[in-house]
């Protein structure tokens, strides 16, 4: 097993964490831990691949820059999302957040 | 420096493990928290192993310095620490679902992985960071005006959506 593939299975876990925990999880900011696990995965592997392949480099780790950028980006608007719908129904729990208007 | 590159990608790879576990099956939010920023020095570490210290730096200062902060205002914003939405178990049948979920893909990806394994070079060369600074400022200019409007737009946005009129009260 090469170098490339231990880097994608470990990824691959990453994703694994992720995906059970935003099923498993009911509350908003639980979800949004495990959507930053996921895109970490993301970035890992674009990075392993670019680094071990011959692939261009400079384009895995900048594509990485762009994916940690849009997480951030993520995380603010989510972070305002959840302030708002727990001013609005008092709870952050998404089986309770099940109407679009009042 | 080959068997010393092995035991480190081991440890990183437990270190990875645990944070992960922690994060999506601890049922305090803030610990939950902790792990995500367990996993994400692992990661980093990673990042150094694969000799891409700039990017294991952009990990800690994005994700670690910026991301995570965030995660711990919408965590203490919403009081999720004390009541414990998590706190109470979900049914069985939640953890059944969640566990198809992510073992369904996992088991596709790692089919693929192991049946058809690329090979790697030996060793990975590190880029100077000078390179990265031309891709951006010349290949992928775009790309990376883009992701600065995207930031301010995310900016702008979350200011709009949090705003508290003051005369509501």
């Amino acid at each position: 097993m090469s170098a490339l593939n231990l880097y994608q299975l470990v990824a691959l876990m990453l994703l694994v964490a992720g995906l059970y925990g935003i099923v498993q999880r009911r509350s908003l900011v639980g979800m949004l831990i495990s959507v930053e696990l996921m895109l970490n995965g993301a970035g890992l592997s674009i990075v392993a691949a670019a680094q071990l392949t011959e692939a261009n480099a400079v384009l895995g780790q900048l594509g990485t820059l762009l994916v940690m950028g849009l997480a951030a980006a993520e995380a603010t608007l989510v972070l305002a999302i959840i302030v708002v719908v727990s001013r609005r129904f008092g709870t952050t729990k998404t089986s309770e957040v099940s109407t679009l208007k009042e | 420096m080959e068997v010393l590159a092995k035991v480190a990608f081991a440890v990183y790879a437990l270190i990875i493990l645990g944070g992960a576990v922690m994060a999506v099956g601890s049922s305090s939010l803030v610990r939950a928290l902790v792990g995500l920023i367990v996993t994400l020095f692992g990661v980093a570490g990673m990042y150094l192993l694969l000799n891409t210290p700039f990017m294991a730096f952009m990990q800690l200062l994005i994700y670690v310095g910026a991301v995570c902060v965030l995660v711990f205002f919408a965590v203490m914003l919403t009081r999720a620490h004390g009541e414990g939405e998590e706190a109470a178990p979900a049914p069985v049948k939640q953890y059944l679902y969640a566990l198809l979920a992510g073992l369904a893909p996992a088991a596709i990806l790692s089919w693929v992985i192991l049946k058809h394994p690329l090979a790697s070079e030996g060793t990975p060369l590190e880029v100077p960071i000078v390179e990265l600074g031309k891709g951006l400022l010349e290949n992928y200019f775009l790309a990376f005006e883009l992701i600065s409007v995207v930031l301010l737009v995310a900016m702008s946005g979350a200011v709009l959506l949090a705003w508290e009129r003051r005369e509501k009260k």
